[in-house]
């Protein structure tokens, strides 16, 4: 019995980060050049619960800010990239706004 | 030389310098490109459906050195995506593209002549980080009064590494070969160009030279 809750209150804490996620950071191979940026970017932009759209060539990342309690999910984020001609390596999802990471990029962080 | 070789020798030396972007940008993408020297304007506008094919109309005007002849080609491309390889900091890309157009002519100080049917193929392999830059290029052209082919390789330095909100710079040199017996005296020598390339967001300009002092400009719009 203690083990199910423990797992329900585990679950429901990463649902609970998951839902207030500002931003969705994504780290893409192939991103080297103006166009692929402007591609994904317009693929992101597309997306209901996409606010702001941050791509970063240095990084390799495509940064999306999300609108209030919206999500794009993992599975919809790989289809997206992967339309665009891109590989999807690595999602996270932080509380981090998109002008932080703009900052922590600039920086060379 | 004679006025049609004359004419196909300011096409291909003015050709020689022709911008070597990728025939795709990127998907659900409009291309728009024009381009002008001396001796050509060529425009085109490409829309891709997705990543890996696009689509559109082009136009060409050849007007050779002496100004007495002209020639003018208008065409539908299809550019195909092959193969691409993503890489953690590259790329690599093979693509395919044909078309078919008419081509009219004059005569010297003549009018256009009737159109005749002119097919093109060719093909792209191109490799990139953010500061290299290499490309071989194979562009055909066939009509039933001319035939040639054109092999280009481009290879390019960028002092900086750009990000996507800065200001691309490149620095390129081009050597190009021809077939088809256009170029006479010059037949077993490379052309050589020296190029530089600025890109920002949509709006990408190119600036060359060759060692004919023919120089050319070209630019491009990708939304």
């Amino acid at each position: 019995m203690k083990i199910f809750i423990r797992i329900a209150l585990t679950s429901f804490l990463l649902a609970s980060a998951a839902a207030q996620a500002k931003t969705i950071e994504i780290t893409v191979d192939g991103l080297v050049c103006a166009f692929c940026a402007q591609g994904i970017e317009k693929k992101m932009k597309a997306q209901a619960a996409t606010d702001k759209v941050f791509v970063s060539l240095e990084k390799r990342i495509v940064a999306v800010s999300l609108k209030d309690g919206q999500d794009i999910a993992d599975d919809k984020l790989k289809t997206e990239i992967t339309d665009a001609g891109y590989v999807v390596k690595v999602i996270k999802r932080s509380d981090e706004s998109l002008d932080v990471i703009r900052a922590r990029v600039k920086a060379g962080k | 030389m004679t006025q049609r070789r004359r004419l196909l020798l300011a096409f291909v030396v003015t050709g020689s310098l022709t911008a070597q972007a990728k025939p795709i940008a990127f998907a659900d993408g409009t291309t728009v490109m024009h381009e002008r020297n001396t001796n050509m304007l060529e425009s085109q506008a490409f829309y891709a459906p997705t990543y890996w094919w696009s689509a559109g109309p082009g136009f060409m005007r050849l007007t050779s050195d002496d100004k007495q002849k002209q020639r003018e080609i208008g065409y539908v491309q299809l550019n195909y995506l092959v193969k691409r390889w993503n890489l953690p900091a590259a790329q690599g890309n093979v693509f395919a593209y044909g078309g078919v157009g008419t081509a009219r002519s004059t005569e010297i100080g003549g009018r256009l002549g009737n159109s005749e049917t002119v097919w093109r193929y060719g093909g792209q392999g191109d490799y990139e980080t953010r500061t290299i830059y290499t490309s071989f290029k194979v562009d055909g052209y066939r009509s039933p009064s001319f035939s040639h082919r054109i092999s280009t390789v481009q290879l390019g330095y960028a002092p900086y590494e750009h990000d996507y909100e800065d200001l691309a710079v490149w620095f390129l040199l081009q050597a190009r070969h021809y077939t088809g017996g256009l170029r006479d005296e010059r037949e077993r020598k490379l052309d050589q160009a020296a190029l530089i390339r600025l890109f920002k967001g949509p709006i990408w300009a190119e600036l060359g030279v060759n060692r004919e002092r023919k120089t050319q400009f070209m630019i491009m719009f990708n939304y």
